[in-house]
């Protein structure tokens, strides 16, 4: 692997002459039960939050992890956002906190990319909760960049 | 030494007891229990022992089983990768090893409770009757409740484990009986026996759920089910009041008084 001393968040990191394992040949059937996705365009009162386990996405996370579909998407209903690059960030607190409250969802897990910048999604979720009535339990999944899972752990309730 | 993996422990130890030292070394405690139909290999998976100290504990017991021949120690099958350095609890869980921290201070304090013991006056006789409310209210219903009506049901009432816990709660429950009929009879002798023996039964009972029991139960849990398993907890402690606030403040007091007592 070359990297390039920069930002870890935006550095060069080349992989490719890693090896990789060999693909299958059957077609992955999409676990995305709903539409939309992206954190400014759902709505948290949406049927598909409702009790459900909510799988609060870094959008790299979906490029890096291989299995993400069959392994973290399924069964759960998502939103994806970019802490690093969207713009209104206090408008996805007030949209997790009606998932708390108003969706009563079940749980939430927060999938977020190894490069620090990413800690900031962990980081509204926790605010979101700590000003929340309602508790759910809150796991955090780091990712590395080439897909491997380097933390899965429960944060918070 | 496959054909022992699927034995009772009970029946195990009973035909070579020095396998029995060889599980406490290893912190494995399944001597005093009272049940011990678990399953040698549902034994091995649910401690989770480091790998290494697995295949070390499996040989030295093939070693009791088979003294003459070397025997290939087998490998316990188990869905989680070896114990982590740290207890990770999922949040049901973690809210369960807190609550126990309150009866573990009561568990603390039982032997100056005994050494104080007054069965006499009034304010003597009051002590135990708290003491006793507090494992009644807060230990039995509150905590003790949570697990057997939602906890233990996930799992199934069958399974051996399982079994074991509801034997330790309810002897738990039948010392408490046995010190309000020693109450009545102002036998302080009894009274102190019943606590000596609580307090033995809840420390053991305590190490076995924190250590193993819930670390074991969360590696089976899906994300879905913590999250159900947490709804019901609070809706639970939700029936129960300010049980918590009042069991907390209850302790306090009776630290304090036994921390004044030793001044």
């Amino acid at each position: 692997m070359t990297r390039f001393e920069e930002c870890p968040g935006s550095r060069t990191v080349d992989f490719r002459n890693e090896e990789t394992q060999e693909e299958t040949t059957e077609k992955v059937k999409s676990q995305l039960r709903q539409w939309p996705i992206q954190m400014h365009l759902i709505s948290p009162a949406a049927p598909y939050y409702q009790g459900a386990d909510v799988l609060l996405t870094a959008d790299c996370v979906a490029y890096a992890m291989g299995g993400f579909h069959s392994d973290y998407l399924k069964g759960k209903s998502i939103a994806i956002a970019c802490p690093k690059l969207d713009e209104g960030q206090d408008v996805y607190i007030e949209k997790i906190e009606s998932w708390l409250e108003d969706a009563k969802i079940n749980t939430l897990t927060v999938l977020i990319m190894q490069v620090p910048c990413c800690a900031g999604l962990l980081n509204l979720a926790r605010q979101a909760a700590q000003s929340s009535k309602r508790t759910v339990p809150i796991k955090s999944i780091v990712v590395g960049i080439q897909g491997e899972i380097l933390s899965e752990e429960w944060v918070a309730a | 030494m496959e054909e022992y993996l699927n034995k009772s422990i009970k029946e195990i130890i009973n035909q070579f007891p020095e396998i029995g030292n060889i599980l406490n070394e290893y912190n494995v405690g399944c001597v005093p229990c009272s049940v011990g139909s678990c399953l040698f290999k549902d034994i091995v998976e649910i401690h989770n022992l480091p790998s290494e100290e697995e295949q070390e504990l499996m040989s030295r017991i093939a070693k009791v089983i088979y003294p003459d021949r070397v025997v290939k120690t087998p490998e316990i099958k188990r869905e989680s990768g070896g114990r982590p350095k740290e207890i990770s609890y999922s949040p049901p869980m973690r809210k369960l090893v807190d609550e126990h921290v309150l009866i573990k201070k009561l568990i603390a304090i039982i032997p100056e409770v005994i050494d104080n013991l007054d069965v006499e006056s009034e304010p003597g006789r009051q002590v135990i009757i708290n003491s006793i409310d507090f494992i009644r209210s807060y230990a039995d219903k509150y905590h003790h409740a949570k697990e057997e009506e939602i906890l233990f049901k996930h799992f199934g009432e069958d399974l051996d484990i399982i079994k074991a816990m509801h034997e330790d709660h309810e002897k738990a429950r039948s010392h408490v009986r046995a010190m309000l009929e020693a109450l009545d009879k102002k036998d302080r002798k009894a009274i102190s026996e019943h606590l000596n023996a609580y307090q033995e039964l809840l420390t053991e009972h305590i190490k076995k759920e924190d250590e193993i029991l819930y670390p074991w139960m969360d590696r089976d849990f899906s994300t879905t089910q913590v999250g159900e398993l947490f709804t019901k907890f609070n809706a639970r402690d939700e029936e129960f009041g300010d049980v918590p606030e009042r069991s907390e403040q209850f302790i306090n007091k009776l630290e304090e008084k036994f921390k004044l007592a030793r001044l």
